[in-house]
């Protein structure tokens, strides 16, 4: 009879729409469209000043770039830093998980520090750091160069193109390692303990237990977070270029061609356009083998 | 049980957790040892200062004057007295006057506004959409619960550009109060796919029975949403809140672009790091400065660490 009655599904399903529109709104306006927008920008020859017109330049800027020798230099020292930080970051965190499996007095202490690194913002850990490295005076050199006489004193391993690939590593591992290690230890907790007792009473040693009891159950584990971590660290700005912004990898590179010196922003949205095809990429191993797994 | 006692092992195993206990916290110690510091003994190379001073942390929170080389502007006046007064006006005109104070505080006010308010938004958003795509029936739903953790591995330089062109097309670049607002959202952009993740996991896990039961009582959805689910999930929102507020207290690279040349504008991130670069740049000053950014994040973190840490594995982290 009435002729607005609303089913309490229909009435179920504008809600859901309208609380999720904002959310909506916001993802595909400041994520979605952005994407979009930087694939066409890259077909133009863009200025910092928006008032300069667009000019329409085909595919010159992806010429560019592939005569670039620093481009390539940066994609290289990117995949060299994803590389080493990825793995890094594993054996390190699979390590530690490994050695705070088990009970032992103190280890509330240590699992209390151990996410500071991860935890405190990056601003306030570069600045020890860089002091730490620093030519001639700071304690790594002090040590390694004027006491055992092993480096040169006067290297400056930071501000040095050749050298800060290793600094910004070591910076990486350091920071993110807890990430790993968490995720370790969540798997290894739920390892049930019975599996390494049964296998003991076999007469397994140390290394059989760990390599046919704790690794197959790693495996998963072990291959989200080489992809998460490779995604993250592919793509990392904050990290690299606040610890020394000579270390050069794609983002770094990507941001002073947009940002600094001579502008050239159809450039540098061609290039991130590149990287953009490469995390999806990541992202379709990632969904196919992590996700819907 | 069966276990044997391995005098190598435990040696091992000793020696491994105390180099780890020692890489961990050498930098730390070393922050906290130079901000202690007089500038002198800044390189002397005993891990304990030589002498304690808290100077440099009086200084920043504005306990203390810095008394240094650095002229006032009354200072100069009183040295141009003797001056004919048109000299004396053609220096104070040249005079641009470097800051007196190292503006930490001013920093660290920014970096409270952006990231609380972003942060804010985004869980009011999150919470509404989270509870949608976990509740409610609608074409669609699926689709954008799957796609959040795609959407989440996007960002980063890859936005850089197209949303620095956005926004200035916008003409937003021109005003304070509109690189401030573009600045805010695009934090609030940033944090909004995980705290949906997040906060979608965790209303999946509350049973639906107790909702059942208010809503024939006869409320409404929305009455239901906050009444009853923003109540039962408050831990759970407050580690969302924290999360993304650390996202925000810890952003660089958009503070960098959409602050640019606005000093009085500038994040704790994007300042120190400007200030590491002039005549401020004292390493005993820098690390109290380092020390005091960290001190509200990781009293957060210290406060709410159980629950932040289930979040870490269970929606990642954007870093």
């Amino acid at each position: 009879m009435n002729a607005k009655a609303i089913t309490l599904e229909e009435r179920e399903k504008i809600l859901g729409w309208k609380l999720i529109i904002p959310a909506l709104l916001i993802i595909c306006s400041l994520i979605l469209y952005p994407v979009g927008y930087n694939i066409y920008l890259s077909f133009f020859r863009v200025s910092l000043d928006p008032r300069i017109p667009k000019r329409f330049v085909g595919l010159a800027n992806y010429g560019h770039i592939l005569k670039d020798s620093g481009f390539w230099s940066a994609f290289g020292t990117n995949w060299l830093f994803t590389i080493m930080t990825v793995a890094g970051n594993v054996l390190i965190g699979l390590v530690v998980a490994l050695l705070l499996n088990r009970k032992f007095p103190g280890r509330w202490f240590v699992r209390a520090i151990i996410l500071l690194p991860y935890v405190t913002p990056v601003i306030s850990t570069v600045f020890v750091w860089k002091y730490i490295f620093y030519p001639i005076d700071g304690p790594f050199l002090n040590i390694f160069a004027n006491t055992l006489h092993l480096v040169k004193p006067n290297v400056d391993i930071v501000n040095n193109t050749k050298n800060a690939i290793w600094v910004v590593t070591i910076f990486n591992i350091w920071r993110n390692f807890p990430f790993a290690y968490l995720m370790f230890l969540a798997t290894l907790q739920s390892i049930p303990a019975s599996l390494y007792e049964a296998a003991e009473i076999d007469g397994a040693n140390v290394w059989h237990k760990f390599r046919y009891i704790t690794l197959p159950e790693l495996y998963f584990v072990m291959g989200a977070l080489v992809l998460l971590r490779g995604i993250w660290n592919f793509y990392k700005f904050d990290e690299v270029y606040l610890m020394s912004k000579f270390a050069n990898t794609l983002p770094v590179y990507i941001y002073e061609k947009a940002f600094s010196g001579l502008p050239e922003q159809g450039v540098a949205a061609s290039m991130s356009t590149l990287l953009f095809l490469i995390l999806m990429v990541f992202i379709w191993f990632y969904v196919k083998k992590v996700l819907k797994w | 049980m069966v276990k044997k006692r391995n005098y190598l092992k435990t040696i091992g195993f000793w020696s491994a957790i105390v180099i780890l206990v020692f890489l961990i916290l050498y930098p730390f110690i070393w922050m906290v040892s130079l901000s202690l510091r007089y500038e002198i003994d800044i390189f002397s190379p005993s891990i304990i200062p030589p002498k304690i001073t808290t100077s440099e942390y009086s200084q920043l929170l504005g306990f203390s004057k810095r008394v240094g080389t650095e002229g006032s502007l009354e200072e100069l006046r009183s040295l141009l007295k003797d001056l004919p007064k048109e000299q004396a006006e053609a220096i104070m005109k040249k005079y641009k006057g470097a800051p007196k104070i190292f503006p930490f505080l001013r920093y660290f006010r920014n970096s409270l506004m952006l990231a609380g308010i972003s942060s804010l938004i985004s869980l009011l958003v999150a919470v509404f959409g989270a509870y949608s795509f976990s509740r409610l029936r609608y074409p669609g739903r699926g689709f954008m619960r799957k796609s959040i953790l795609i959407v989440y591995l996007f960002g980063g330089i890859v936005l850089a550009v197209p949303l620095y062109q956005m926004v200035a097309s916008i003409g937003l670049l021109s005003t304070r109060t509109g690189c401030m607002l573009s600045l805010l959202l695009i934090y609030v952009m940033q944090t909004l796919p995980v705290s949906l993740y997040m906060l979608g996991n965790y209303f999946r896990s509350i049973p639906y029975s107790i909702e059942e039961a208010a809503i024939v009582d006869g409320a409404t959805r929305f009455g239901v949403i906050t009444k009853i689910i923003i109540p039962l999930s408050l831990p759970v929102l407050v580690t969302v809140y924290i999360y993304a507020f650390m996202i925000g207290w810890n952003e660089y690279m958009f503070a960098s672009i959409f602050l640019r040349g606005l000093p009085k504008l500038y994040t704790l991130p994007f300042g120190l790091n400007e200030l590491f670069y002039t005549e401020h740049s004292v390493w005993g000053r820098m690390m109290a400065a380092s020390i005091l950014t960290a001190v509200p994040v990781i009293a957060m973190f210290m406060v709410f660490e159980r629950y932040l840490t289930s979040g870490l594995t269970i929606g990642g982290v954007k870093e």
